[in-house]
Formats: structure tokens, sequence, C-alpha cells
């Protein structure tokens, strides 16, 4: 999933969704800006504070007339995001000496309601980043060990806290090297830009780095081991003699390789380069070969390897390409030349500094001594403009591992709960024929649907799962996003097949919350003799369409502004009854009233009417394989029983189920089976009745 | 368990730095006067700590993240926690086809100190670990250890000299043979950091992941460096001076199998028992790996070869604590 999608606040102006406008904060309005209080929080020692801007952006903060700092959105920075996979965007400061001078979380959609954990507990958690070394990330543990080598992850939410650390510390190393304030650079290295230079020129710049060894240096440590370089007497024995002088650096940017290669086999060479991956020249005179002989019988360079951070990186006959001239000018001849292809899949960034080791190998009567000379080798900043725009950062495949054992009890749970309404389906038969057992499957399934998998586990599929999703598709898909949230990810596996067998209303009869909420609080009211309305069957046909034309808007709005079509899709009063519990600003409290409030006359009337993700799912359902509810052909013609007793009056007065309005309560299938209600069944009870009743009355 | 124990087994080696540092009188110079910086963190499963001093807070700061991705590097060689480390692997298979320069190194420094300690050294000891590990897992207290059967069978995998480095490439010459390299491994990540800082141009550098280096600086006093005493942990009962050099110390106390302290981690090779010799040696050496692997074999050793040990492995000083609690000073 490409992280554009994911939402940034910006205030709806003028929607036909009058109550997704919300006298919500609007301070963070453009991308970048913090509120003043804010910054004057996160970065206390400042005076006054500039205005966003660079790339990334970031706001300087000054003491006076000094820039002493910066501070900036993590989302704005490295597209931070969240277990929930939506936006999580935390501001930073970040003092000149890079060091972390505090952090505010200014939006997030962590689950955190669900599982007890306060919004206090997240800022008390990030506040704890503050005089912390950007260079130096910080563990976050479980449970930390008191020394402050590590920090606590807030209990509960430990993937959370993973992320939140995740977010500070990567837009902060970002921000610190774009800002001149950290070493290395992003991950953009100017590989075009080009200009004859010859080889004193690139030396000088630091383009190519150069390792002198003289034999002294090369046989004084092996010495103080009792070791030499060659038997005594067999080779050269002046110190001041040149060991080996070795050149190396980085062959990718124009600037270096083609001046080195000349443009027809640099071409040829980067042509061949997976995207990502890096040359790098080694070319070498005196008494070493840094190649040796190994390599040749043995496919791999034993004398040489490169280590960047933590990475080892050896070098192979595949990687190898002979340089037998060199095109630069000024440059002397060399004994021996070579390019190797350093894999960025291995971990190899050209914009991080390396290192090229050289082992030597001397003999002593206990054996053999290696000793190691290392050549440094930091990519000039020439060749490292200012980082650009962030790329997304996709979870990693460890994290949704442990997403997935953090909530494995959860996750059976949910797997137990999907076979017993399978089981429902393919037995519904049985089940229908059991008033009572269908009763207390339904609201039994209900209620564990509403406290459980709604109000517990904030498991509410939502129409934005559907616009994710699709344009995920259309830009970069990463099954681990949607890995992140365990139980929604199983969930829309499950309505998959579902639509595939039935419909939408496995989903919405049965596994959607606020669906349960409205149909259990129905149940309340009729209990308490609210009367109900009925739409006229003409005026309620009218009204389906609405739901569609409401999705396809939010589909269309997700095309172009993904952010608003998020803010839009509060038209779904999910995020509100559910996931947080009420627990919002009264405007939206007020609008889930409102519909709740309406399904208690009309039973419902939001699923019927008005539900975006019904739509979304009556759409694809077209396909559906099976039509497992029973009809006879009586329905319609002469009884119209199970469509006025239908709960969401998806059965046409002609009889036939509207499958794209049904929700599979199975309502109908009691009725159908039953022979106190359905005519059919009374006539032929009736006559059988009449037939017990008169044993004798047959002969006549 | 396996885990637990190799952590114990590296507090063994824990020894306690009294931080020095300070300038002396009239040599003050701009890099005795600059910011002292400290890391603390893990390697090898073991507390690790660099201390520095720099004048450019922000350059020490980079040096040092630069010292916390080689650890995290050297780790992915030598840990024996981490499966896929080129050490566990080896242990797995057997034989290693490409290793890197950083276990060819260590691997031939073990296999010369193997040589020149005639056995006392010896990093395949690994077996026998494994038995006395075993043993005390089932009968934890047991008073007569593993049974000398057993120990026979282990000892028998025990030697240095099956170790086949020829051409590049890392072979165990025998089936069921084991390494560890947890006597020299922590030495050898202690003088890459340090080499690291000199070249870095940091002052006031001190290495200390169990086994310590501290650089050479010019203008300062030296480090003093505690000695801990084994019969009562977290006491110090002596010190060394440490300056541009390595100090290690090894004892049996460190990582006892059972609560005499009779059966521990330094096992002498010949004979497959625990070495009883002293209580604990420290060594100091030109470089961490020789003092690490130096101070293992004088804990192992006889005591009347201390002094060919310190003039073999080119160590400068040696301190023995004998079980009755004397002390044995010994130069080369």
């Amino acid at each position: 999933m490409h992280r554009r999608i994911a939402a940034v606040w910006r205030p709806i102006l003028a929607m036909w969704l009058a109550v997704a406008t919300v006298p919500f904060s609007s301070a963070f309005a453009e991308d970048g800006h913090i509120a003043a209080a804010v910054l004057k929080r996160i970065f206390p020692a400042a005076t006054h504070f500039g205005s966003v801007g660079g790339a990334p952006p970031a706001i300087p903060a000054y003491r006076n007339d000094e820039i002493i700092g910066h501070v900036f959105r993590s989302h704005a920075v490295v597209r931070s995001v969240g277990l929930s996979g939506k936006t999580l965007d935390i501001a930073v400061g970040l003092d000149a000496a890079g060091i972390i001078t505090g952090a505010e979380i200014l939006e997030h959609h962590e689950p955190i309601l669900a599982i007890g954990v306060s919004d206090d507990d997240l800022a008390r958690f990030v506040a704890k980043f503050s005089g912390r070394d950007a260079r130096l990330p910080i563990q976050v543990l479980r449970r930390a060990p008191k020394d402050g080598t590590a920090v606590d992850a807030v209990s509960g939410a430990t993937v959370s806290s993973l992320l939140m650390a995740d977010a500070i510390f990567q837009s902060a190393i970002a921000v610190g090297r774009s800002r001149g304030v950290l070493e290395g650079g992003a991950s953009g290295i100017d590989l075009t830009g080009f200009e004859e230079a010859d080889w004193q020129t690139l030396l000088a710049d630091g383009s190519l780095r150069r390792l002198v060894l003289t034999l002294g240096e090369v046989t004084r440590p092996l010495a103080d081991k009792g070791a030499r370089l060659y038997p005594a007497g067999a080779g050269p024995d002046d110190p001041d003699i040149r060991f080996i002088d070795l050149v190396a650096g980085l062959a990718t940017p124009a600037r270096i390789g083609r001046n080195l290669l000349g443009p027809q086999r640099f071409n040829r060479l980067v042509g061949a380069l997976a995207p990502g991956d890096h040359l790098i020249f080694v070319a070498a005179n005196g008494l070493y070969s840094f190649k040796g002989t190994g390599y040749v019988k043995s496919g791999r360079f034993d004398r040489i390897q490169i280590t960047q951070g933590e990475r080892t990186f050896q070098l192979t006959r595949d990687d190898h390409t002979r340089i037998e001239q060199l095109r630069i000018a000024g440059a002397p001849k060399f004994r021996e030349m070579a390019l190797f292809v350093l894999r960025q899949d291995r971990g190899f960034d050209a914009a991080r500094p390396w290192r090229l080791e050289l082992l030597v190998e001397g003999e002593s009567d206990a054996g053999s001594v290696l000793t190691v000379h290392t050549l440094d080798y930091g990519l000039p900043g020439r060749y490292i403009p200012a980082a650009g725009t962030a790329q997304p950062r996709v979870p990693s495949q460890d994290l949704w591992r442990a997403v997935w054992l953090d909530r494995l009890p959860d996750v059976v749970l949910l797997i137990g709960m999907l076979l017993i309404l399978g089981a429902i389906f393919f037995l519904q038969d049985l089940v229908a024929r059991r008033r009572i057992l269908y009763k207390a499957l339904r609201y039994g399934f209900l209620i564990v649907t509403l406290f459980w998998l709604g109000w517990y586990a904030a498991a509410q599929l939502t129409v934005i799962n559907v616009l994710t999703f699709t344009a995920a598709l259309r830009t970069e898909f990463e099954w681990e996003f949607f890995l992140l949230e365990p139980l929604i990810f199983i969930l829309w596996a499950f309505v998959a097949v579902a639509l595939l067998f039935g419909g939408r209303g496995a989903f919405c009869g049965w596994l959607c919350p606020f669906g349960a909420l409205q149909e259990l609080l129905n149940r309340i009211a009729r209990r308490f003799r609210v009367p109900q309305f009925r739409l006229p069957f003409t005026l309620h046909e009218r009204l389906w369409p609405v739901k569609y034309i409401i999705f396809l808007s939010l589909f269309a709005l997700s095309l172009g502004a993904f952010d608003m079509a998020y803010t839009a899709a509060e038209v779904e009063p999910f995020k509100t009854a559910i996931v947080m519990r009420f627990v919002r600003e009264w405007p939206f409290l007020l609008y889930v009233a409102v519909l709740l409030g309406a399904g208690l006359f009309v039973e419902r009337a939001f699923c019927r009417y008005l539900c975006p993700l019904g739509a979304a799912l009556a759409v694809p359902a077209r396909i559906r394989m099976f039509e497992w509810l029973k009809r006879r052909w009586h329905c319609g013609q002469q009884c119209n029983i199970c469509a006025t007793k239908c709960p969401v009056q998806a059965i046409h007065p002609n009889g036939s189920i509207n499958p794209n309005e049904c929700i599979y309560c199975l309502n109908c299938q009691t009725l159908y089976f039953d022979d106190q209600t359905c005519p059919p069944l009374i006539v032929r009870r009736k006559r059988r009745e009449k037939h017990d009743a008169e044993p004798f009355a047959e002969g006549v | 368990m396996r885990t637990a124990d190799r952590k114990a087994r590296r507090r063994a080696l824990t020894i306690l730095a009294a931080a020095a540092g300070f300038p002396m009188l009239g040599v003050r110079s701009a890099m005795a006067r600059a910011p002292r910086l400290e890391w603390r963190g893990q390697a090898l499963g073991g507390p690790a700590r660099i201390v520095l001093r720099h004048p450019d807070n922000q350059r020490a700061r980079q040096v040092l993240s630069h010292c916390v991705a080689e650890i995290d590097r050297l780790e992915s060689v030598f840990s024996l926690y981490r499966p896929s480390s080129e050490l566990a692997q080896l242990n797995q298979r057997g034989k290693l086809a490409s290793p890197s320069h950083d276990l060819r190194l260590v691997m031939a420094a073990a296999k010369r100190f193997g040589v020149l300690s005639d056995g006392a050294f010896d990093v395949t000891v690994q077996p026998l670990w494994q038995t006395y590990a075993r043993h005390f897992a089932t009968r934890p207290g047991d008073r007569r250890g593993p049974a000398a059967r057993e120990l026979a069978r282990a000892a028998a995998l025990v030697d240095y000299r099956n170790l086949d480095l020829d051409e590049g490439r890392i072979r165990l010459a025998r089936p069921g043979m084991a390494v560890t390299l947890n006597g020299i491994a922590q030495g050898y990540i202690t003088d890459r950091i340090a080499d690291l800082l000199r070249d870095a141009g940091m002052t006031g550098v001190l290495v200390d992941l169990g086994e310590m280096r501290a650089l050479d600086a010019p203008g300062e006093d030296p480090w003093r460096i505690g000695i801990e005493d084994p019969r009562n942990r977290g006491r110090i009962i002596g010190s060394l001076p440490l300056r541009g050099a390595a100090l290690a110390t090894s004892g049996g106390y460190g990582m006892p199998f059972d609560e005499d302290g009779r059966f521990h981690h330094l096992f002498d090779p010949a004979t497959g028992r625990s070495a009883a010799q002293c209580l604990s040696a420290t060594a100091v050496a030109p470089d961490a790996m020789t003092a690490d692997a130096l101070a293992t074999a004088l804990a192992v050793a006889k005591r009347e070869r201390t002094r060919a040990l310190l003039a073999a492995f080119g160590g400068s000083h040696a301190r023995l604590i004998l079980p009755d609690g004397g002390v044995v000073e010994a130069t080369p």
C-alpha cells in the first residue's frame, strides 16, 4: 500500500456530508505545519520558529538569530504509519547536536481504546524520547531493564510503541541527515550528473579513496605476534617498499564511473545492474594482490571484504568484472583492477559510509596470523542531493508476525466464531426448523459480534478498508499493511468467500458490530412496543440506491483525494459507535444517535439506505454461486408474510429475495418451515389434523 | 536454558572498572578537557560499555553510532544466540565454505593460542561444556559431576589441532566437534571497536565488553581497573593500571555449575575436569583478544607455566588469585 493514500487530516469544506464536518482542530492544515503551542512544548529552548520548508519539510527553531534545531512531523517526513496501517503523526524536535528535544503525538489511529490504553499513556510514552540521541535509537521492550538502556513499551500496545519509536527516530534521522546534523543521506544519490574530471580531481574530492601500505606497516603487526609475511629470506625486506597502493570508490555515479571507464563501458555495466545495486571500483599496485588466486577455484575473493554498518559483504566471482583499461586522464597504470557489484537487496546503501577490508596473512611457528587493514569510504556530499520525499516505510515481516502472535487468542476466538457461522449457514434448514435454537443462535451471535468483535476487539470492517485496498491495487500493493490487523484480515478473507457463496448478508447480518447494535436495540424497542414504520415498497425501493451513490462518491473521492474520502467515510458511524466506543466529540455522537434513533422505528435504517460498505459488498456479490434461501411457488403469489416479516424489507412483493439487500438473517427460512405461519404449511397441517381426527373418514 | 547459561558464562569474565582518565597536572591539553561520552549497551549477550573523549560532541556521537553498528555486525559473526551467525552455522554444519575475515582471523588466532599454550587454551571445549550443562540441568546440585565415561567421550572431541583452516575455509575435522569463542570473540570485538575509535581520533577511550582495552592517551592518567574478589562478588580486592593495553580476567567463580563452585566453565582440556589452579586469572596484553585468551590459559594451566605463557602470548602482566586467597603476580 502506498503511503500517499493514507489520510492526512484536512478540513472538509463543502460536502454533501454535512455531518462529517466537525469543529475539529484544524491547526495542522498543511503538510508539515505545527501549532505554535506544540512547537513551544517540544522545543522549549527556542525563542521563535521559522516557517516550514525544505525536503523533508521541517520548521527551523531559532534562539535569537541562530538556528538551534528543527521541529517536524513524522508523517510529513517518513510517512509513518501506526499499527492500524493509518497515519501516525508525531511532532518531533531535533537540536543541532542530534538530540531529540521532545515529541508529541498529533494524530494516531491506534486501536488502543479496545485494550484499555489511553491517549495519555501514549503521550507519556513518546515524551520519554526527549533527550535521546537520534543516532542511537533506543530499544523498546515489553519490560525494559531499569538502567536506562531501553524504554518500556506501553503495556498492551507493544507494537504501537515500537512503531511510535520508529516514527520518531526515522524522521529524526531523515531530517538530521538532510540538514547536515547527522551524517549519511537518504538513498537519493545523483547517479546521472556528469562533468569531465581527471584522476587527481576524483582523488582530491573524495570520490576515490586511497590506502597506501608499506612493507614495514604490514610486517610490524605480524612481527608483534611472531609471524612473518614470507619465509625468512624469501621476500623483499626493505620496510619502505610499497606493499600495496589501493584505490577504491563507488563507480555508479556517472561523474565517477563514466570518467573512469568511458561512456560505452560505463553505460553497458550500469545498464546491467538491478535498480538500487551499485558498482565498487578497486584498483591496486604493489607487492600484494588484493584478488589473490583463490577466487579462480573457490569462486570467492578471500583477501577483501566490504563492511557497512552492521553488514558484511563477501565478494564473489559472480559479482566481479575485470577492468583492463581506464579511460580517465592522469591515472597511473595499475597491476590489477576490478568492479564489484554490491546489492541493495543484501542491504548495501551507497549513501552510507563503507569500509574495504584487506586481509594479510602471515606465518608464525605456532600457525598463521591474520591481520586486517581498512580503507574507509564515504560518498562525498556532492553526489547526495538533499533528501527528497521519503519512501513509504513498509512494516517488516517480523512486525506482522509479532502482531499475529500478540493477538493469537483473539485470532483463535474469531476463527471459532466464523466456524460457528459457517456451520449455521451449511445447516440452515436444521436451524430454521427449530425456532428457539434459531433465536438463541441469532441473538447470541449478535451479542458476541457487538460486544466482543466490535467493542472489545474493534474489528469493524469499514468502507475505508475497501478504498485502501483498491487504492493499494492501483499503486503499490503490500500484503504487510493488511496483515498488521489480523482480525480485519481474517474477517475480510471470510467475507470474500461468503460473498462468492451467498452475498453481502453473511457480513451485514452477522459480523457487522454496528448492524448488530441496530438490530439488538430495535429488538429492545419492540419489546417496549415502540411503533414500527414500514415504508411503502416503492419509496423503499427508491431509497436503496442512496447507499450506492454514497459508495460511488467515496470511491470517486478516493481516486483523487484519498484524505477527503477518508474523512467523508465518517458517514459510517462505525468509528464513533464501535471503534471509539462513543468517546468522541458531540457532533459525531449526535449523528450516531440520529441513526440509532431512526433504527428504533425502522429496523436497520442505516444498513438499508445509507451504508456504503453494504453497497460496496453488494456489487461484487452479484457473482454469487448459490441460492440457498428456500422459496415456495406461493410466495408473492398468494402470500406475502415473509416479505412483511423481513427485517430489512429485502423481499419484493413478487416474492423474490433481493440478494443486494438481504442480510441473511434466516428469518424467512424459519417462516418457511413454520406450519403455524406459512400458509401452504398451514393448509397441509390442517389437512393432516383433519385426517388424524377422522381416522375412519377415509373410506367414506 | 542454554541462553541463560551462556549469559551467565559471560558474567564470569566481568570485572569492575574504576573510572579514571583524569588529566595529570600541568598537561591539560584541549583533548584532555574534552567532554566525556559514555555508551552502555549489550555485546554478545553481556553488558558493554564504551567511554571516550572528544571536543566535538556531535562527531563523538557519530563515531559511537559506528561502533554500535560494528558490534551488531560482529554479533552476526560470533553470536551463539543468533542461529544464523557464522559460528552457529559452523557448529551446526561442521564447516564453512566462505567465512568472513573476522571469523577466519579469530579462528586462526584461536588455533595459534592453542599451540602457544600447549592446549590449555582450546576453543573446541564446547562438547565438554554441553556435557556439564546437560548433567547439571537434569541433576542440579549433584556433587559428583558427570560420569567419567561421558566426560571421556566429550573430551575425546576436544582438540584445537582438528580445526582445519586451510584455503580460507573452516572445517571441524571430527564429527561432533563444536567451537565456543566466548574466551576470545569479546576480545576481538573490543579490539575492533578500539581501532575504530583510535582511527577516528578519539581519546580517553576505554572499551569494556568484559575484556577491557584502553587506548594510549598522552597527557592522561592510566585507567585503574578494579579486580573483583572471586569469593565475594561485587567487591574489589585490588586494581591494575591500564594504558595503551588490554586486560582480561577469567575465573571459574563466574559461572559455577554447582554451589561449591567445584564445577565450572573453565575446563582443563587434558582431563575434561574444571580447572582448580586458581580462582581467577587476570592478564594484561597489548590487545584484548590476546589478553582474553591468555587469561583463560592462565586459569587452566599449571601455575608454574604462568611466566612461560605470558612470554609466549606476549602478555606483560598476570595476577592470579589462588584458592587459599593468596595472590601471585607475574611478569614474563
